[in-house]
């Protein structure tokens, strides 16, 4: 399954460090680069800002999921984060962003690819599947909810 | 049971789009009212609507970021909204149409 090529154990933080947009992008971000999925830093988090100026990716029901398609990105990659509190995000519902999905798509992004997005997008919309990855214990059990596509 | 037909759409097309669906055809099942969404991704045109779902439906709902061609949903009640209001508002919007509250699109006003 694709998923699996997408996230891995090394893209989950369960303790997001930041207080801001801003930090969380920026940490989020850096996770890319350890996982060599981005070519240039600086050159993504551009693509991340350009597209966030179109509309904040601050969705509400506390998820945020800044993304770009980026000639930078070298590894189609989703990084997962989380953060106890929550972070303003110019949520669209004023709620502060405690589940952080960073998404990371070459500009020529393959289909499938794409349908698993589809696909976690829409999962994210149920309230049961937030509560479970924000109670998830370990990165396995997020990861074996993030493996779950039915 | 009543139908109504959706479009969703957005810049990139790698979330919003499918968020918006799932939303709105979750409020459908809950509302009782039968969703069908076509979803503009970076995918491609999904669920495409046809000519029969539009002529069947009560009215539609466009929750998009980009410019969606209305033309051929000319004389039915129409509400075209940015993308995040059919993520947060997908009940209202349905209830909305329910209720009989929307203008009646034309495609010559536009």
């Amino acid at each position: 399954m694709v998923i699996q090529d997408l996230i891995t154990i090394h893209s989950i933080d369960l303790n997001l460090e930041a207080s801001t947009k801003d930090e969380a992008i920026h940490a989020l971000a850096r996770i890319l680069d350890k996982n060599q999925a981005i070519s240039s830093f600086e050159g993504f988090i551009q693509d991340v800002y350009e597209r966030e100026v179109m509309t904040s990716t601050g969705i509400g029901y506390g998820i945020a999921i800044p993304h770009a398609k980026s000639k930078f990105v070298t590894k189609p990659s989703v990084i997962f984060a989380r953060h106890d509190t929550g972070i303003p995000f110019d949520a669209m519902d004023g709620k502060d962003a405690k589940l952080f999905f960073m998404i990371a798509m070459p500009e020529d992004g393959t289909q499938s690819h794409l349908k698993v997005l589809a696909m976690l997008s829409r999962k994210l919309m149920h309230r049961d599947y937030r509560d479970a990855l924000m109670d998830a214990k370990t990165k396995e059990e997020v990861l074996s909810l993030l493996y779950t596509m039915d | 049971m009543k139908k109504i037909v959706c479009v969703t759409a957005c810049p990139t097309g790698i979330a919003h789009t499918y968020m918006a669906a799932e939303m709105l055809e979750t409020a459908g099942k809950a509302l009782g009212v039968d969703i069908k969404c076509e979803t503009n991704g970076s995918i491609g045109v999904e669920n495409p609507l046809t000519k029969k779902d539009i002529a069947e439906s009560i009215g539609v709902i466009i929750a998009s970021d980009i410019r969606i061609d209305k033309k051929r949903f000319h004389g039915k009640p129409l509400i075209d909204v940015p993308i995040r209001k059919g993520i947060q508002e997908a009940y209202a919007l349905i209830q909305r149409l329910l209720d009989g509250y929307v203008k009646v699109y034309d495609h010559t006003e536009d």
